[in-house]
């Protein structure tokens, strides 16, 4: 029997699913601790102590634990209020300003007032080092280490915690970044080191010395999260295996994290994408679009198979060039303040009133209308039973802000402006939505959508309106969504080297080796993480644009393919993605292909908490009726009495037809008049377009038995 | 038709037609081959209503931005009512409202029910479009037909039906295959635009749509009316220069403003600017009135909708004949960057009244381009300096100028190439770009730095076109801010000899070897330098992008007070 457990910091909860094969994953949430957030983990582990039957003390359960998987915003929230270490850069002479210049671009054209960002390492902290390597890697100027040594000479007077090493070329040949980390290494002992080849070594420049940067300025943070977090674990006894969530969904070990720090940059939503296709498993599908709603902010992804990726992320304005999940996020949640523009025009956020005050119905001073202000008012969210009663709203609060804010000016009642700023902020993540679906090439319609996050069943249906969705899938952890998938989550290494060549010339046993040699590194650390043979996989990409193009488009490649020198079949999956991205392909043209990149992910399969199916109990859902309230149902811009649902009492096969409620303590889930509700058969609620019974066979008794 | 206004249903819309445009601009982005649209992304897309008026844009170089309403009402009416549902028409020509030669345009009109109910455009600079010299900026042209094939409306498609023939006709005079390419990608993003529109107008109903828009065009006249109110009544002037018009040594000519500013109203008039140049310095309408809107709305609320209704409260004037807007059959490729000097003469008349809300002086773009045969693979190369041309912006009251962000046409929409990228795709060797110190006109706010570049050229029979300004006259300051520094291109032969191009030139032969150097300068500052803080000031010491002497002797700074 193994016990897993999934722990996902966020600003103010502490999210924890855990789970023990065969049993209901079980959820607890606990207040977050901003100043050491390691101590909510200890908090967490002993309110699931008490609750374990027979209940136990945390010194007695800790060491039942098999694993920790833990995701944190540790390094995300540095990067974001900008208190990150204090670091130094090496770099070429003559181009030591590229960090600081960003290429030159101001995001806001119109807006001059809009400043640029405070750059990651201050331009005195910068040593532009002389020493050359020409665009194929041939040294043509040597390194010159007496610079490098005055370099650190200055780091060392002026207390620098991190240096960055990024040359020129590097990527081509790594010596002189070597030769200088191994003087840094003698020099400055104790400062945390990022060296760009071992990191990233592949072409661009700026991008480069931006993630090379980035990982100086938080791995001083994580080493020392990471020292309380393990620390503290080993005092109340756990011994198990923790392995930390990475901005690529999958999971690596502690001691590669504190290297690496920069992989962590979005590990707090990466594990949402994933268990999204956990869930939607019990309908026959491997695709789905996954969306988490919190109280600032809205995140969209998109999985085929697996999560998509992207190598060109930014946060806070600084490009990251390590592969990360595509999440992308907006300013829509919860808090999210309305307002009208100087036209009149109705708009969510992407102010938000966060969690303090917060929205004006937590009652805590906050005297502007949010989101979960209109949800009040419209019905969804019962203001004595949100979080399961254990904090009330204050609906008087709610309406009066709407009032002053919204509905007078705008002439309208108070539920009117309600409605409106429902729907403007339903359109708004819709809009979202679309980002990574229709900009990404892909058809939203023919996704099934998993709204998580506590209020994002309340909106998914007019979401799903907008954009045509037939299918919802939520999820019974859907308020813990993340946390859940770190649990599903696979031990994953990233690796990348530059590797230029037109498909017609391409050097095959060059390739092979650069391939190998990423596999070795991969397995080397998968050994480290004590993975068998038989569980890991190593995963090729080729990066590759058509010749005069500037954006590579990166595929899979099966290695067999590489093995066999199938110029032509790699050609035609270079093509057929193209196409996909871009609606046209020069296949016919027989534009010439090259390779830019060639990627290895290492992969180490991790054990998976149990697909356990329910207990089939019918399709009547009666007994978890508790009740009926007005609502407001969008499709006719009305308040109506319906029905409202005990979630936790809900079972495999019950029925609900909309417009309905159903609450659990953690969730609301709005049915609107135009989606039906089916339970699944991992006790998830499966809305569906009204007449379309087809998308939820598997929760149907009769096709079910029809299917067998 | 006077249907009720759903007051939500308006934000919808609004939003709605926003994110189509930018859905048209990504598709643009990803498409596109050439650099000067896939990096620079010098294009814009855009949605008009059926009778041309302006729903929505996505300019991703605000010298665009209104550049495409004029010529999409000119276009109803060349072709009145034998516009059909699945047409496709072309535009690039300056004499019927095109803003540049190279600015090639694509319109396709939607209809719903048989109806025309609106227009999706997209325009974008195409790597060449014919005439005396590839790229299209050629400093000896007097006349259109030295720079570009015209393109009057003609469509290249009806009915659905691509008609060969012209095609050909258009792409027979075009040196580049790649633009074939583009402008197929301006026409996939038309049609990206019109699919997600119909989705709209399905869902609600054109009469829904009509009044919407209309209503949705006034509360956007409002914001923009109100933003005028905000400026006192009042008769102002500036002017702003431009140096050399390529043919004749020493010339100079002045751009003069005259803005009236009634209630909710405003006009600038340039009746009284220089006449047109004999040369290809020279405005056009188009392109002109895109430069004073886009230094009008940087002086206003940044998030007012870009529609209709935003510049219906704006009058423009600028009579035939003057530089700003050349009579046929003059040559005008250098018309978009007279933008420069036209926003300078706008800072300049408003600073009085608006003193929270103009800028200092911005550096002015020189740009150059140099192409050749990569002696690795004996391919032809082009590259332009992007990273050489981006200068500081002018400081504002309360903000200093934004470092290496690039001329006001562009406004940081213009990208260095990566370093590693550009040693991959042209031949040279990159030497420095970084940030140029003390460039930056001082002031209590200061200007943005500019930025020095040098690199080594690696082919033979190397040609460099120049084109631009700033190194006759630098950036201005404001308010006791300083002016800022010159801008230059110096070529170091092999050989010794230094040569120095005119600021609109084509050199040919440049040999390998050759050291290139440029510096695009600062902008200016703004405010009393003394009065500068110093605690900042120390810092900038510190960074080394303000020199111990300059800030003793421009700002006062007594090196016992960073202690």
């Amino acid at each position: 029997m193994t016990l897993k457990i999934g722990i996902d910091v966020g600003g103010t909860f502490t999210d924890f699913v855990v789970t023990r094969d065969g049993a209901e994953p079980a959820i607890f949430k606990t207040l977050s601790t901003p100043s050491d957030p390691s101590i909510a983990v200890v908090n967490g582990l002993t309110d699931i102590a008490a609750g374990m039957n027979p209940q136990l003390s945390l010194e007695a359960f800790a060491p039942t634990i098999d694993t920790i998987v833990h995701g944190t915003t540790v390094t995300t929230n540095a990067t974001l209020t900008g208190t990150g270490a204090k670091c130094g850069l090496l770099t070429t002479q003559g181009v030591r300003d590229a960090l600081e210049m960003r290429r030159g671009i101001r995001e806001e054209q119109y807006n001059n007032r809009y400043t640029n960002v405070k750059p990651l390492v201050p331009r005195y902290l910068r040593a532009g080092i002389a020493g050359r390597l020409d665009r194929s890697g041939v040294e043509t100027a040597p390194l010159d280490l007496d610079e490098v040594k005055q370099a650190i000479d200055l780091f060392k007077q002026e207390g620098v915690q991190a240096v960055s090493i990024c040359f020129m070329n590097s990527f081509a040949n790594p010596l002189h970044e070597q030769a200088a980390a191994e003087l840094v290494r003698r020099e400055m002992p104790g400062a945390y080191l990022s060296v760009s080849t071992d990191l990233l070594p592949s072409i661009r420049f700026y991008e480069r010395v931006s993630t090379t940067a980035l990982n100086s300025y938080v791995g001083p943070k994580l080493n020392h999260y990471l020292d309380q977090l393990v620390g503290r674990l080993k005092g109340i006894g756990f011994h198990g295996l923790l392995l930390i969530m990475q901005s690529n969904g999958g999971v690596i070990s502690p001691q590669l994290a504190r290297e690496k720090a920069a992989l962590t940059l979005l590990s707090g939503p990466a594990g949402g994408p994933g268990a999204g296709l956990f869930y939607v498993r019990a309908h026959g599908q491997n695709k789905c679009i996954t969306t988490d709603m919190g109280g600032t902010s809205f995140e969209a992804s998109v999985a085929v198979g697996s999560p998509m990726i992207k190598n060109d992320g930014e946060i806070a304005r600084h490009k990251i060039a390590l592969p990360m999940l595509d999440i992308h996020t907006i300013g829509a949640g919860g808090g999210s303040i309305g307002w009208l523009d100087e036209g009149g025009l109705l708009r969510m956020g992407p102010q938000s009133a966060g969690a303090d005050p917060g929205p004006a119905c937590y009652g805590k001073g906050g005297r502007l209308p949010a989101t979960t202000d209109a949800n009040v008012v419209l019905g969804y969210l019962d203001p004595d039973f949100f979080a399961g009663g254990k904090m009330k709203l204050d609906a008087a609060a709610a309406r009066k802000a709407i009032e002053e804010h919204i509905a007078r000016p705008m002439g309208l009642s108070i539920e009117e402006a309600a409605a409106g700023m429902y729907r403007v902020a339903c359109n708004n993540m819709a809009q979202g939505v679309r980002e990574v679906t229709i900009k990404r090439g892909f058809d939203p319609r023919e996704f099934p959508f998993i709204p998580a996050g506590g209020a994002g069943p309340i909106h998914s249906c007019l979401i799903c309106q907008e954009l045509e969705i037939p299918l919802q899938i939520v999820p019974r952890e859907s308020s813990v969504l993340c946390a859940f998938g770190m649990l599903m989550s696979e031990l994953k290494h990233d690796f990348v080297r530059t590797f230029v060549s037109r498909f017609e010339a391409i050097d095959w046993t060059r390739l092979a080796a650069i391939i190998d040699e990423m596999s070795r590194e991969g397995a080397r650390q998968l050994t480290e993480e004590r993975i068998p043979e038989a569980r890991r996989r190593y995963d090729v990409k080729l990066d590759c644009r058509y010749i005069k193009q500037y954006h590579e488009v990166s595929f899979v490649v099966p290695r067999e393919l590489i093995d066999r020198r199938d110029t032509a079949a790699i050609a035609r999956a270079f093509h057929a993605e193209h196409n996909r991205l871009y609606g046209y392909s020069l296949e016919q043209e027989n534009t010439p292909v090259e390779i830019i990149n060639v990627r290895v992910q290492a992969v180490g399969v991790t054990d998976k908490p149990a697909y356990r199916e329910e207990a089939w109990a019918g399709a009547d859902a009666a007994r978890a009726l508790k009740g009926k309230r007005a609502v407001y149902i969008p499709e006719t811009k009305t308040f109506r009495e319906i029905p409202v649902y005990d979630g936790h009492r809900m079972r495999y096969g019950n029925r609900i037809d909309g417009p309905a409620m159903i609450e659990q303590e953690t969730t609301a889930i709005f049915v609107s008049a135009s989606y039906d509700c089916a339970v699944d058969a991992l006790g998830s609620f499966a809305l569906f377009q009204k007449g379309r019974e087809d998308l939820v066979k598997s929760c149907m008794k009769d096709k079910k038995e029809a299917l067998v | 038709m006077a249907m009720k206004i759903d007051p939500i249903l308006l934000s919808v819309y609004a939003r709605t037609f926003k994110s189509i445009t930018d859905e048209m601009s990504i598709s643009m982005e990803q498409t596109t081959r050439s650099p000067i649209l896939c990096e620079a992304k010098d294009y814009v897309t855009g949605l008009y209503d059926g009778d041309g008026n302006m729903l929505e844009q996505t300019e991703n170089l605000p010298i665009l931005a209104f550049s495409l309403a004029p010529v999409c009402k000119y276009i109803k009416e060349y072709f009145g009512d034998e516009i059909y549902p699945g047409d496709v028409i072309f535009h690039n020509d300056v004499f019927s409202l095109g803003n540049q030669n190279n600015d090639v345009a694509v319109f396709k009109p939607v209809f719903l029910d048989g109806k025309l109910v609106a227009w999706t455009a997209v325009k974008g600079h195409q790597a060449d479009i014919g005439g005396n010299v590839a790229g299209g900026y050629n400093p000896n042209a007097v006349e259109v037909w030295q720079e570009a094939l015209r393109i009057p409306p003609v469509k290249v498609v009806e009915r659905g039906k691509l008609r060969k023939d012209v095609w050909n006709l258009i792409f027979a005079n075009v040196r580049l295959d790649i633009v074939q390419h583009d402008m197929k990608a301006e026409m996939g993003a038309c049609t990206v635009g019109e699919r997600r529109l119909l989705e709209l107008l399905n869902k609600y109903g054109v009469d829904s749509y009509e009044s919407h828009k209309q209503a949705l065009f006034d509360a956007t006249r409002k914001m923009m009316e109100a933003e005028i109110a905000k400026i006192p009544n009042g008769n102002y002037s500036g002017e702003g220069y431009v140096y050399y018009d390529g043919r004749h040594v020493g010339s100079k000519f002045t751009i003069r403003v005259d803005i009236e500013v009634k209630d909710r109203h405003i006009r600038f008039d340039y009746s009284r600017t220089d006449p047109q140049t004999n040369g290809f310095v020279n405005g056009t309408f188009t392109s002109s009135a895109s430069a004073t809107i886009l230094t009008l709305l940087q002086m206003v609320n940044p998030d007012i909708p870009h529609n209709e209704g935003m510049v219906q409260p704006i009058e423009i004037v600028i009579p035939e004949g003057t530089l700003l807007n050349a009579a046929y059959p003059k040559a005008t490729t250098f018309g978009n960057h007279l933008c420069p000097p036209n926003a300078d003469a706008i800072q300049r008349a408003l600073a009085p009244v608006l003193p929270d809300r103009v800028t200092a002086g911005w550096n002015n773009l020189l740009a150059s381009l140099t192409t050749g045969i990569d002696p690795r693979n004996n391919e032809k190369y082009v590259d332009i300096g992007f990273m050489g041309l981006k200068g500081g912006s002018g400081a504002m009251r309360g903000t200093d100028g934004y470092d290496h962000i690039g001329m006001i046409d562009a406004s940081g929409g213009v990208l260095d190439q990566d370093y590693e990228m550009f040693e991959q795709q042209t031949p040279h060797t990159l030497i420095k770009h970084e940030l140029l110190p003390d460039s930056a006109g001082a002031g209590e706010w200061r200007g943005g730095l500019g930025v020095e570049t040098i690199f080594e050229i690696g082919s033979d029979d190397t040609q460099l076109v120049t084109f631009g300004d700033g190194d006759f006259e630098p950036a201005f300051g404001l308010f006791g801010g300083f002016d800022a520094g010159l801008n230059f291109i110096r070529l170091r032969y092999p050989d010794g000899q230094t040569v120095v191009p005119k600021n609109k030139d084509l050199i040919t032969g440049v040999p390998r070897g050759t050291v290139y150097h440029q510096v695009a300068s600062g902008g200016g500052g703004y405010g009393d330098p003394k009065k500068r803080d110093r605690k900042v000031l120390a810092e900038e010491i510190r960074n080394g992008v303000i020199s111990p002497e300059a800030a003793h002797q421009m700002y006062g700074f007594d090196p016992k007070e960073a202690a």
